[in-house]
């Protein structure tokens, strides 16, 4: 990160420090109350650091990390188009027929579906199409679809903790220290793999009793011709392909010296390019219009503002500051603080949106790197941040976007997931996959 | 400007040939207009960075993000100010003013689309005022062909006079440091000369078409504009901060805050106002609405032309295409200046202005040792912004908004045909042209 | 010319006690594709619309917003069809009010805007005095079309 110092003029001569920091806490405070959309708080915040003379506006420009951000709007375009081919139900409906659609069977199938899913996707997007599929196949079943979509909660958060481009805080660790695609899925993965079983034992013994249902029902969903949900061939193929091609390239980019930013907008430039080839002008335009006008610019913005906002804390000295607090409470010895964080960021992400928590942590965790010897010393608390907020959101119902999504759709369903309910069962699933993660940093990295 | 390459070129091939073949086959593929033009400069500022021309850091900061932060801040905030009914109220209000007269609504229209187009962006003001013209001269019973046409220039004419009318001087101030009052106080006096100049002979061209019955007259004068006015509270709030935003642009300079900033706060501002009453999943909707409403084709094909631009100037070809211009102008500034005019406004008639002003940009900024200093190349900017905003009336493919208008007429069934657009705006365009050499040569020269 | 002049003063009405079965019955018998819901006062209350059923027959997850958008995988029968129609027949119809698929319309309000709100919805409008929601009538194509016809 560069080291610069601040705009220079502060508004009223304040302090940088104390200015940055009010913005700072009142967007954070904002943004938890969800009085107000955090994308309009954020850009407002960034707005204030800029004319309140924290930063100029090249400083806050070079605060926004590019690269997350161009790597989340290229998978957000290649999953948008992708998903308009029904593949994703369909490999729903065949994990549910593989089972003989035995509810417990398409409980765990669907749950493991929507983790390895939410590994490559966006896990927002993974609710979104797996979701449906979950409440029509429950539906058929007459079963319950509470266990289901709880489970697909869990296993989205669990699954996107996987791989660099899962979860938004892998994207943002994984841009900003440069760790790639393998060094994720060489030191994460193996952590949810464990994670996964230890989730997937209390839910089947907690459910097993309700999850019953009628040859008739079950056959009724055999009957499923999961063929017919795929509803362009063509674009299917064009989009696997690109889509392998991507991930391709995540574990190359390396090697290549490419960054993960230039392979996700090019692939999305590429699938863009195949699902257009043969349009008319105006149909491209209106088609080009479209990809772009799905993407979820309500997160996008968000990042923008949040990283300026951020930028603004580390440029006036307070996230140094912060840091130092941190390492004076750990005693200054690097495995309680690997510990605390993988704990503190558990129990805080559960309650708040652990993007804005990982934007913060992310330069004070680079602070420490002097203290702890280097910056390859910080690797197990990156492995920890990434855990410890990535799972967190499981605690809560609203600890995650995916959580979120899947309450209003289940509402919209007229079955309603409510806060206490889920609250009961998850946060202490949540604290078990926590525990689990602490016993692999502990007998890995410590 | 940085003369980075990122080192390692593509099988060891040379930077400025890798660079100058990509950035050829993508102007030529959206000169063809087979595919569509975000995808092609899209795809070109991969391919810049895939083959070594550029790494992914050198391309990052060769996008101006001063342009795009203020389109996209303008895009929202017009897309939400539209909503309010305010531009149809407008060309209502001033077409009673004139007691519906055919050739009075044509002046009035033409000159509310201009003044719009100055403080909004082209496509957008035409796409707000069309509708309502459409709707005047069906019940007008006179054809719509004068009026559009005469809007189409105007968009464009009306365009050239502010920093944030057109996208080029968007490019042009921010890259070169340009204020609002800079634009307004160089451009604008040309503009109104130019507004003049324009409406005389369109007065004589339609004067004997354009006549209505009383009774149809009487029905235009029966609307009654306030019904037009969907949402008054939006209206004054959106009022309220496009005049705060505008203020900001005027005083921008001496706070030494840059636009982008002003029109991203003043976007986020009025989302703000637009929200706060509403429940947690209204304005989730809401806001995801006014950004997907933005023209992200627009915005993606600046993000990757500028990308494209930025992997030819620091390979060395924008130094030396500077070289070769200064030597076919003699390194004469006066005859540049007037090169770069009548350059701009013939070739802007047929391609696209923005690559060609994105390419120019770097072109003339390297071209300031030879002229003395940034001082020196004012009169550049000038002929550039002018020539390449009012080019855009020579034919109608010259501007996005002359498109939009064509596909609204033809929608309508009244369609534009090319060459009798061109018969007739052509030599228009000519005319502003000359103007505009008379008026640079007369100031600046 | 406006609403006023132009609307079905005596339409087929339904209270707020009558059931889904019974709906379906005037729906079938009239031939008609819409009954508005009044209350014991008069006050508009909703639309019940044919289009409530095609709601009642589909898979939840097929009727919420942006989520299956294509059933062609999916098999289905009449037997099962009906029993969910003899399921929800006793129910009572403010159950599957749709009351966003209908706006209101105004005695003021104008001819044009009328037939514009028809040429988008293609439906049928209630129309209601502005304050108290009363219901006056409801405006159909049909109204448009006679009154066309009669001028003629």
């Amino acid at each position: 990160m560069h080291a610069e110092t601040t705009a220079g003029h502060v508004i009223l001569g304040w302090s940088a420090a104390w200015v940055a920091t009010v913005i700072f806490v009142a967007v954070y405070v904002m943004v938890v109350l969800e009085k107000l959309n955090r994308a309009i708080l954020a850009l407002l915040g960034a707005g204030l650091m800029i004319l309140g003379g924290v930063l100029t506006q090249e400083a806050a420009v070079r605060g926004i990390d590019f690269n997350t951000i161009g790597l989340l709007l290229g998978m957000m375009v290649i999953v948008g188009i992708t998903g308009k081919c029904g593949v994703f139900q369909f490999l729903a409906i065949w994990s549910a027929k593989k089972v003989r659609a035995r509810p417990m069977g398409v409980l765990f199938m669907l749950s493991i579906v929507t983790g390895v899913l939410s590994a490559f996707l966006d896990n927002v997007t993974t609710v979104l199409l797996i979701v449906p599929v979950t409440l029509l196949i429950t539906e058929e079943l007459k079963v319950k679809p509470y266990p289901y979509l709880i489970s697909e909660v869990l296993f989205s958060n669990i699954g996107g903790t996987a791989t660099l481009i899962g979860d938004p805080p892998n994207i943002m660790i994984g841009s900003s220290v440069g760790l790639t695609f393998n060094d994720f899925v060489l030191h994460l993965t193996p952590a949810i793999l464990l994670v996964m079983p230890a989730t997937l034992i209390p839910i089947f013994l907690i459910w097993r009793k309700d999850l019953v249902t009628t040859e008739a029902a079950m056959e009724k969903v055999m009957r499923f011709n999961d063929r017919e949900a795929i509803t362009d061939l063509r674009l299917l193929k064009q989009s696997m392909f690109v889509l392998a091609c991507v991930i391709s390239g995540f574990i190359l980019a390396h090697a290549l010296h490419v960054e993960p930013a230039t392979v996700a907008m090019f692939g999305a430039a590429v699938l863009l390019l195949l699902d257009n080839l043969g349009r008319s002008a105006d149909e491209q335009s209106k088609n080009v219009h479209h990809a772009f006008a799905e993407v979820e610019w309500v997160t996008l913005i968000f990042f923008l503002g949040l990283f300026i906002l951020v930028h603004g804390l580390e440029v006036s000295g307070v996230i140094a500051k912060m840091a130092q607090a941190l390492l004076a409470a750990t005693g200054g010895d690097r495995n309680v603080t690997v510990i605390a964080i993988l704990w503190g960021s558990a129990i805080l992400s559960a309650f708040i949106d652990n993007i804005p928590f990982v934007a913060t942590m992310i330069p004070l965790i680079k602070s420490m790197a002097s203290t702890f010897g280097g910056s390859h010393a910080l690797l197990p608390l990156w492995w920890a941040l990434s855990l410890g907020a990535c799972l967190g959101g499981n605690g809560t119902l609203i600890g995650a976007s995916a959580n979120l999504v899947v309450a209003g759709m289940a509402e919209r369903a007229g079955q309603p997931i409510r806060f206490m309910a889920y609250l009961k069962s998850c946060f202490l699933l949540m604290v078990l996959s926590v525990a689990v993660c602490h016993l692999y940093l502990w007998l890995r990295y410590l | 400007m940085h003369s980075e390459s990122a080192a390692k070129v593509i099988f060891g091939w040379n930077a400025a040939w890798v660079s100058s073949f990509i950035f050829a086959a993508v102007y030529v593929m959206v000169i063809t207009e087979k595919l569509n033009r975000a995808i092609l400069a899209l795809l070109g500022a991969g391919l810049m960075i895939l083959a070594g021309v550029l790494t992914q850091e050198a391309a990052i900061r060769g996008v101006d993000f001063n342009t795009i932060g203020l389109l996209l801040g303008m895009m929202v905030i017009v897309g939400i100010t539209g909503k309010c009914g305010v531009f149809q109220y407008l060309a209502i209000w001033s077409a009673k003013k004139v007691k519906a007269r055919p050739i009075g609504v044509l002046f009035m229209l033409s000159i509310v689309t201009a003044l719009l187009s100055a403080l909004l962006d082209n496509v957008t003001t035409v796409l707000l005022i069309v509708p309502v013209t459409l709707l005047i001269t069906e019940e007008l019973k006179v054809k719509p062909y004068p009026y559009l046409l005469s809007e189409i220039l105007f968009s464009n004419i009306g365009g050239t006079a502010t920093l944030i009318g057109d996208p080029p001087n968007i490019m042009i101030g921010s890259s070169v440091g340009l204020t609002f009052n800079d634009f307004v106080f160089n451009l604008t006096p040309v503009i109104l000369v130019v507004m003049a100049a324009t409406l005389i002979p369109i007065f004589f061209l339609w004067r004997r078409e354009l006549t209505a019955t009383e009774a149809a007259m009487n029905r235009v004068m029966k609307f009654n504009e306030r019904e037009a006015i969907t949402d008054p509270r939006l209206l004054k709030q959106s009022l309220a901060v496009l005049a705060a935003v505008i203020t900001g642009f005027v005083l921008a300079h001496s706070a030494a805050i840059q636009p982008a900033t002003i029109a991203m706060f003043g976007a986020a501002f009025l989302l703000l106002l637009d929200n706060f009453h509403r429940g947690a999943d209204e304005q989730a909707r809401s806001v995801h609405h006014a950004f997907s409403e933005v023209e992200w084709v627009t915005l993606m094909f600046f993000l990757g032309l500028f990308i494209l631009v930025h992997g030819l100037e620091s390979s060395g070809v924008i130094a030396r295409m500077a070289k070769e211009l200064l030597e076919a102008t003699g390194g004469d500034r006066n005859v540049t200046v007037i090169a770069v005019l009548w350059g701009s406004a013939i070739l802007s008639a047929f391609i696209d202005n923005i690559p060609f002003v994105a390419t120019m940009i770097p072109l003339i900024k390297s071209m300031a040792p030879a002229f003395g200093g940034d001082e020196g190349l004012l009169p550049l900017w000038w002929a550039l912004s002018l020539g390449a905003c009012l080019g855009g009336n020579g034919t109608l493919i010259g501007a996005s908004a002359n498109l939009v208008v064509a596909g609204m007429a033809e929608r309508a069934g009244q369609p534009i045909r090319f060459l009798a657009y061109l018969k007739s705006s052509f030599l228009l365009m000519i005319l502003s042209i000359l103007l505009s050499h008379l008026y640079l040569w007369v100031r600046f020269l | 010319m406006t609403a006023k002049d132009l609307l079905n003063p005596h339409p087929v009405t339904i209270t707020m006690e009558e059931t889904f079965g019974g709906a379906l019955e005037i729906l079938l018998e009239r031939h008609i594709r819409a009954l508005p819901v009044l209350d014991s006062a008069g006050i508009y209350r909703g639309m019940f619309y044919l289009y409530d059923l095609w709601e009642l027959l589909l898979p939840k997850a097929a009727t919420i917003e942006g989520a299956i958008t294509d059933l062609s995988f999916m098999p289905g029968s009449v037997e099962e069809l009906r029993e969910k129609v003899l399921e929800a027949g006793p129910r009572p119809v403010t159950q599957f009010l749709k009351d966003k698929e209908a706006p209101a319309i105004h005695p003021e309000t104008s001819i044009k805007e009328a037939i514009l709100m028809l040429y988008h919805h293609d439906g049928v409008l209630p129309v209601v005095e502005k304050k108290t929601r009363r219901f006056l009538g409801i405006l159909t194509p049909w109204e448009i079309l006679n009154r066309l016809r009669d001028k003629g």
